[in-house]
């Protein structure tokens, strides 16, 4: 008996080695051989998500592999950059790098630096505006910035946290004497009721987050946060028309990589993603989202992230 | 169009042969994931997420739908046949339900289960169907004090429902609330309770304490006890149950219904609070309160039926607004998205048929639930007649790639660990654990909506009681602990009173 | 302790734990103080380095605050009822453990959490594939199933099917290990045809 199964065990310890032999590295010109992992580090449904998912699905014709889509949420998406930082630097991991997570360490979460990831390229970026409800008595920008400034921290304001970029735009405004009462509401789904539902005055959000509220004419456009006017939106003044310049707050989305992927494979998938970004289907998607740019890659993207870091972590310092 | 009309063209669309096939096997899919201790349906619907890229965007919401449907039951099955829920609205299956099991009667508690849920989920699919209009106004007239109302309610059916002492149950309840505080808080960003680990910022997820405290003490228990799974004589011939057990609880199912409709359109609450406070409300209600706790029909069917009937009535506001108020339906969300339509009142003028094709089914796939649920409950039976110990393995791989699965993290693997072994120990001095998991799952709802209820109102502390519907369910939950503390409360009382004669009860 | 023994039904079981350890008479009480102490104490752990959160409400810590002061409250009240019924007879304590002891193997449920957290422990650093077919084997002996006829093709069985399952169907990024690990579970996954 025990020699029977000394036996087998021989057998499967010889399966291994055999198995072992196979595991040779892989250089870098044959990258990539196997499915490369993209990280999405917030929960399904959201922005983030559909932007990796879409990404994911166009991306395994000019990559030629399979490139599945985990979602890895947490921390304002720290968790997922943990993730991506600690995982082998090989370039089959690539994970989603926002917004929001940027103004997150700004405000002290988390310990991922900026310099912890090479950023392939930011795919998406869009500007915010103020929404009202269509049955709100302020259809204006003007008039609800007027009764604002008269009433302070009356009107209510459906963001999604303090110390994000949407609590940076209302300081700033509060700075320039319009006060606007912050409400706090992380969960999507709860903005958007509370705005159309009237329970807050006006609510802080891309324009291809809400399209289908808009469309509907549930909510109405009021203010851009930009240097120049939505050319979707041309109707729609910017903060500066009205005094106050808000602008380099826009909701940006990348896909990054650990900062240690050697050059050649950032090269490859950089014209990848490229590849995919100057396609129709894409092109289709970022339209219907409000947030067509032109990629932004290299260090110039590197740049738009540490950046946006030092504006958010000054204007919470202060 | 009438509904009706629109409705019999859902009908049409449905029944053909790839929509059919597809709502069957989403069913089945959702069905046997909900069914794996470990992998929720959640889990099994974000999973199948990329394979509805290749689908019509009908095609996948019909799958999902499916998942969705079939999982919400699904974990009963294992709750009631090896006392660890799949998902946690089943909790209440496991006091009711194994407690069943162990006295032989599995295909008994299973038949209930089935057609309570079965029931629950149709009238809410039809409810979906005909009312969803009204039914969306009066979602969007709730707000956050509302929410916060319907969370502490939920809260206090806890103590309603514990067969502990009131006090260690209130111990547990709030333990468990402070573990759900542990992560980044949901409106300042700040990371609570990290203890310098970055990890814990990502917070602890009620799914994966659940994992940990149910499936891993019970696989160990089964190890320490050489207990055998097998049940020890099946119940007769047959199902198990009879046309007149089914008509004798119908009070049970209608009141578990009417329940989950109306939690079901609540954002974030779904289908545990549902089940847990129609639980709690049947144990008052019910004229076997007291015996509830040693497998008593009425006990499984409320729930059953609540948890369910949260379906359809999680679909109202992602269809007719296009908020998803809950996991399951942000997914379904996603997928309609990736198709490039966008839920809301604009789908319904645009493409009613793709909406009434949703409807129908959901209606159709509740109706199979009752022939997919025993099905694979007589496969899961089978399944345990491998001997106990090869089945404990797989329950804890199951377990581990579960609690991953939430969200593909490490980090979540060693506190379900951490929580499998605190629960084995809670569980052998007899500190409940029931409660610590429903406070990991509604705290840091009650939280949330506390904080920006006053975020809303300038900080105003009466708002929770000058909103009607908000003050109303605050009311229920004071006559709800009230209620249900009052047995305990009657002899001191009598003592007060001066009424000694009866007081040695 | 004697008030278990005054109860009516008196098993072997209950005379069991009667005679066992002097923890289980001492438990009743220090589990509640312990609680008590815990939700006071814990508060001041709640922050760590440097955060700056907004001026505005309640802040981030009032909740878990009013929590665990709460849990303090009622651990005390229940410490009070402990220390009230200690030595009445009649009167039952406030936690009810299952009464099986004797029947309850502590060296086998020891052993098995140990497997658990172990197996917990190696997972991302030796790979799922591995870990895994490794865990179910030693799971199934230690649970008394011995056979190898049936122990081997199981573990390796059903790991084959696992990751076949989650890997390769789900698309779950499931621990490969690190280094050798890492190439071995790689080149395992490519031999199964889910890479």
């Amino acid at each position: 008996m025990i020699r029977k199964s000394n036996t087998r065990m021989a057998l499967g310890l010889s399966l291994v080695a055999g198995t072992l032999a196979f595991a040779t590295v892989a250089p870098a010109q044959d990258y990539p051989n196997r499915p490369i992992e993209l990280i999405v580090t917030f929960g399904p449904g959201g922005g983030a998500d559909l932007m990796g998912r879409q990404m994911a699905r166009f991306l395994e014709a000019p990559l030629g592999v399979p490139v599945p889509v985990s979602n890895v949420a947490g921390a304002s998406g720290n968790a997922g950059l943990t993730a991506l930082r600690t995982n082998a630097a090989d370039g089959y991991t690539m994970g989603t790098l926002i917004s929001l997570t940027v103004a997150s360490w700004a405000a002290g979460l988390g310990d991922n630096e900026p310099e912890d990831f090479r950023v392939i390229a930011v795919a998406q970026s869009s500007p915010s505006f103020l929404f009202v409800s269509s049955n709100s008595p302020y259809k204006t920008a003007e008039e609800l910035f007027a009764y604002a400034r008269e009433h302070p921290s009356e009107i209510t304001v459906a963001t999604s946290g303090y110390g994000t970029q949407d609590d940076v735009t209302l300081k700033i405004l509060s700075d320039a004497g319009v006060a606007l009462a912050n409400v706090p509401l992380q969960a999507p789904a709860e903005r958007y009721a509370s705005a159309i539902g009237g329970h807050t005055s006006a609510i802080y959000e891309e324009p291809g987050d809400v399209a289908q509220f808009v469309e509907a004419g549930q909510l109405i456009p009021v203010v851009v946060f930009d240097t120049e006017r939505h050319p979707e939106f041309p109707d729609v003044p910017t903060s500066a028309e009205l005094g106050i310049d808000i602008s380099g707050l826009d909701n940006f989305r990348s896909i990054a990589v650990s900062a240690d992927v050697p050059d050649e494979i950032v090269a490859k998938l950089q014209s990848a993603i490229l590849d995919v970004a100057a396609s129709d289907e894409w092109h289709a998607f970022c339209k219907k989202t409000y947030t067509c740019i032109e990629p932004v890659t290299g260090e110039a993207a590197q740049a738009m992230v540490r950046d946006f870091k030092d504006v958010i972590a000054a204007k919470l310092g202060s | 169009m009438s509904t009706i009309h629109l409705l019999a063209g859902g009908f049409q669309a449905a029944f053909q042969f790839w929509p059919f096939l597809t709502i069957v096997t989403g069913l089945l899919v959702g069905v046997v994931a909900g069914a794996i201790p470990g992998i929720s349906f959640v889990n099994a619907m974000a999973m199948a997420l990329p394979f509805t890229y290749v689908m019509e965007p009908t095609q996948s919401m019909l799958f999902l739908g499916g998942i969705y449907v079939g999982g919400v039951f699904g974990g009963s099955i294992s709750a009631i046949m090896i006392n660890v829920p799949g998902t946690p609205a089943s909790l209440p299956a496991t006091w009711e339900g194994y407690p069943m099991t162990r006295q032989g009667n599995v295909k008994r508690a299973l038949a209930i289960a089935v057609t309570a849920s079965a029931t629950g989920g149709l009238v809410s699919a039809l409810v979906l169907a005909f009312l969803s209009a009204p039914f969306a106004t009066f979602a969007l007239r709730f707000s956050q004090p509302e929410f916060f109302a319907a969370t502490l309610l939920g809260l206090v059916s806890v103590i309603a429902i514990a067969k502990d002492q009131p006090l260690v149950t209130m111990v547990s309840l709030l333990l468990g609330i402070a573990v759900g505080t542990v992560g980044v808080d949901p409106l300042y960003g700040q990371a609570r309770f990290t203890f310098g680990v970055p990890e814990m910022e990502s917070g602890v997820r009620f799914v994966v304490v659940m994992i940990g405290l149910f499936a891993i003490g019970e696989v160990v228990d089964l190890l320490a006890t050489n207990r055998d799974l097998r049940p020890k004589k099946i119940d007769g011939k047959g199902l198990g149950v009879s046309f007149r057990d089914i008509l004798n609880v119908k009070g049970a199912i209608l009141r578990g219904t009417g329940l989950g409709c109306m939690i079901g359109v609540i954002p974030g609450a779904g289908a545990t609070p549902g089940a847990v406070i129609a639980y709690g409300v049947e144990k008052q209600v019910s004229k076997r309160g007291k015996e509830f706790g040693t497998g008593v029909d009425e006990g499984l069917a409320a729930p059953e039926a609540a948890k369910n009937a949260t379906t359809g009535a999680a679909m109202v506001p992602l269809l007719t607004l296009g908020i998803p108020g809950s996991a399951a339906t942000a997914i379904m969300l996603a997928a309609m998205m990736l198709h490039g339509v966008n839920p809301g009142p604009l789908l319904f003028i645009m493409d009613p048929s793709m909406v009434y094709t949703i409807f129908a089914a959901m209606i159709i796939a509740n109706l199979l639930m009752i022939v997919a649920g025993i099905g694979v409950a007589q496969v899961f039976s089978t399944l345990m007649r491998t001997p106990p110990a090869i089945l404990a393995a797989f329950i804890v791989v199951l377990s581990v790639v579960g609690a991953y699965g939430v969200r593909n993290n490490v980090f979540d693997v060693y506190v379900c660990l951490a929580f499998g072994v605190l629960g084995w120990g809670m569980k052998r001095i007899g500190f409940p654990t029931a409660p610590m998991v429903l406070g990991v799952i509604l705290g840091p709802l009650a939280e949330r909506y506390f904080l920006t209820s006053l975020a809303n109102a300038h900080q105003d502390w009466t708002v929770f009681f000058v909103r009607p519907i908000s003050a109303t369910i605050l009311f229920l939950a004071l006559v709800f602990v009230c209620w249900s503390l009052w047995p305990a409360l009657k002899p001191i009382a009598r003592r007060l009173l001066g009424r000694k004669e009866r007081f040695n009860v | 302790m004697e008030n278990r023994l005054t109860s009516d039904h008196r098993t072997d079981a209950q005379v069991g734990r009667a005679q066992s350890s002097g923890l289980r008479v001492l438990l009743p009480t220090v589990l509640p103080a312990m609680l008590v102490v815990l939700g006071l104490v814990l508060p001041l752990f709640m922050f760590e380095g440097d955060q700056h959160p907004s001026k505005i409400g309640l802040g981030p810590g009032a909740w878990p605050d009013a929590i665990l002061k709460g849990m303090s409250f009622f651990a005390a009240l229940w410490l009070a009822r402990e220390i009230w019924v200690l030595g009445r007879a009649g009167r039952t304590t406030t936690l009810s453990p299952p009464d099986d002891d004797l029947s309850y193997s502590y060296a086998k449920a020891i052993g098995g959490l140990v497997m658990i957290v172990a197996y917990g422990w190696l997972l991302p650093l030796t790979g799922f594939a591995l870990t895994t077919a490794a865990f179910i084997a030693l799971w199934c002996v230690f649970g008394g199933v011995r056979k190898p006829l049936v122990v081997i093709p199981v573990s390796l069985l059903g790991t084959y099917a696992l990751l076949w399952v989650f890997m390769g169907l789900a698309l779950m990024p499931l621990s490969r290990g690190v280094g050798v690990f890492n190439s071995f579970s790689i080149a395992l996954l490519q031999l199964l045809g889910i890479y």
